[in-house]
């Protein structure tokens, strides 16, 4: 088994769900999908109306989306999170309703949505006293921020580490998404064989890692371990995944030497399965490279809480971490034709497993891939 | 041990190698994809290179620089294992106002795509990826330390974690890119360069970021 130094302490997220872990899986379990429709922003001009709102969310003028999903995770967590761990935010767009305020009213400060404040304001709210870093990897930021967070504690930089993650549907982002033509105009249906694209969510959490020493020593209880990650390129392209998975797979045996485990270890995959043709394509791809023909249940959150961009890999350690603890496959939520090529990969309905070591996998714009083991 | 072996940079109006010791001025950035094949620093064309936001350009080209400084040939059919570490002041927000003002000019119905994809603080990084076949990590940070010295000390520690067999560092504002490339002594021992435990190492990073701008 992985030689372990990096343990999970602590943990909270908020999802389209609502608030909570536990909430969130139990509408996984259940195969609810959270994704409604948008009513933030207008969305006539476009092919769907669809994504993963946190329900009850929004903010005034002076205020962003991420700091109103953090603010309220903070509250009587301070003593919770040791003043000395190092804090990690990752995210790709940050408060970037700023920036959409200003250009569309004149009004407010673009520069307010420069991530660099977020991670400003992160730290003012959690009492850290490091001014800490913010990690962008497109779509696995947050496995490279808990993989850089794991590294640091290994190396015995620091001894407690705290990761954030954060991202919200905005119209930027949509906007985006909807003109490279990602979108599903329904709920995505990740690994199902008439998926047709993603469907944006929003969410944000935190996972608080610390040396096994010293969770041992403050007596805290432990969620799991960070065992070993992997971090690659395709060096392909910049919206298509390398279609051969070649990537992604590198990166999860990748992680699985850096976790001194086998693809016999591995007991279950939490997939990025984002619900595009390519992306879900090119991971079945990979998984078969990897595990040769073995097949090793899969699952992806996707098609319940929507593609949450820079927050997605938090939200998937969180779940997988569940999913360990319960020895349970989540199903793939929204999943009703299985894709022939990810057949006896993913289910409709959750199932048991018996190896408790798992990998969450994420990939990016720009070909990036990451793969974090668990146990 | 790790060292560093090339040191490419660039600005709005020149471009440089330290190791080689070299610099020369060039007109401007649509030109620079024909103006550096004329001096051999990219190997091949950059596709899509007129299509890159300015950032992206100057950073494919501060890492041909580095490359070149280095020593290190790449091809278009070949792969390495190089990761690619970034930071900037900035980060992205000048191609973000570009997307999202387009985007509003034109009745808020239709986003550009190409202007879209600009919109990570990584997209110079994986442009430099794709260009150069670099499959090693792949990430942009930004702390509130000295940028080039915390980027070089992450860069050393992924080598030494076995993440990557050598990795690019770049940072990257709206005016100056610094590209560095670092490598493992024993595999480039006897090329010229600086070793990254060495004391002068401070002295000689505020030098540099002093001397360009």
């Amino acid at each position: 088994m992985p030689s372990v130094k990096s343990v999970v302490v602590a943990c909270d997220m908020v999802t389209p769900y609502g608030q909570g872990v536990n909430l969130c899986w139990k509408h996984l379990i259940a195969g609810d999908s959270a994704i409604g429709e948008i009513t933030r922003f207008d969305t006539r001009h476009f092919k769907t109306n669809k994504a993963g709102i946190i329900p009850g969310l929004s903010c005034g003028a002076g205020e962003s989306f991420v700091m109103k999903m953090l603010a309220p995770m903070s509250k009587g967590k301070r003593a919770l999170i040791p003043e000395d761990s190092f804090p990690i935010l990752a995210t790709t767009t940050g408060e970037i309703n700023y920036l959409e305020g200003h250009i569309i009213t004149g009004k407010g400060e673009y520069k307010q949505s420069d991530p660099g404040f977020l991670l400003e304001k992160i730290v003012k709210l959690t009492g850290v006293k490091y001014p800490g870093l913010l990690v962008s990897a497109a779509c696995t930021s947050s496995n490279t921020a808990v993989s850089h967070g794991a590294a640091l504690i290994d190396s015995g930089r620091y001894d407690s580490v705290l990761v954030i993650a954060c991202d919200s549907v905005s119209e930027f982002v949509f906007s985006g998404f909807s003109a490279i033509m990602a979108l599903d105009e329904n709920a995505a249906r990740p690994f199902d064989k008439n998926r047709k694209g993603l469907t944006l969510g929003e969410a944000a959490g935190y996972i608080l890692m610390m040396s096994q020493e010293r969770a041992l020593r403050e007596k805290r209880p432990v969620l799991g371990k960070i065992a070993g990650w992997g971090l690659t390129s395709d060096a392909n392209h910049m919206t298509g995944p390398d279609k051969d998975g070649g990537g992604l797979a590198a990166a999860i045996n990748k992680a699985l030497q850096s976790a001194s485990v086998t693809i016999d270890d591995i007991g279950v995959i939490s997939a990025h399965g984002t619900g595009t043709i390519y992306n879900d394509a090119m991971e079945i791809k990979a998984f078969k490279k990897v595990f040769n023909k073995q097949f090793v249940p899969a699952y992806s959150i996707k098609g319940g809480v929507g593609h949450t961009m820079g927050a997605a890999g938090l939200v998937e350690i969180i779940i997988a971490l569940k999913s360990l603890q319960e020895m349970t496959v989540p199903p793939t939520v929204n999943l009703l034709d299985v894709d022939p090529q990810a057949e006896g990969w993913v289910f409709q309905e959750p199932a048991k497993f018996k190896k408790a070591v798992t990998i969450s996998t994420n990939s990016g714009f720009g070909g990036i891939n990451s793969a974090i083991v668990l146990c | 041990m790790i060292k560093i072996t090339g040191i490419g940079w660039i600005t709005e109006k020149r471009y440089g190698r330290i190791i080689q010791q070299s610099a020369r001025d060039y007109s401007d950035l649509k030109s620079l994809a024909s103006d550096f094949v004329g001096q051999a620093l990219f190997a091949y064309p950059v596709k899509n290179f007129g299509r890159f936001d300015k950032i992206s350009k100057m950073v494919c080209a501060a890492a041909a620089l580095t490359f070149n400084d280095a020593g290190v040939r790449y091809f278009k059919s070949e792969k390495k294992e190089t990761g690619i570490i970034g930071t900037g002041t900035a980060g992205c927000l000048q191609s973000n106002l570009a997307y999202f003002k387009d985007y509003v000019d034109n009745g808020r119905s239709l986003g550009r795509g190409n202007l879209f994809i600009y919109t990570l603080p990584s997209t110079p990084l994986a442009e430099v990826a794709i260009h150069f076949g670099c499959r090693g990590p792949l990430l942009y940070i930004k702390s509130g330390q000295s940028r080039m010295l915390s980027l070089i000390e992450y860069a050393g520690d992924m080598i030494s974690r076995n993440e990557a067999s050598s990795m690019l560092a770049i940072s990257a504002d709206e005016h100056r890119v610094i590209c560095i490339l670092l490598e493992t002594d024993d595999q480039v021992h006897q090329k010229k360069g600086f070793r990254i435990e060495e004391q002068s190492l401070t002295a000689m990073i505020a030098s540099l970021e002093k001397g360009i701008s």
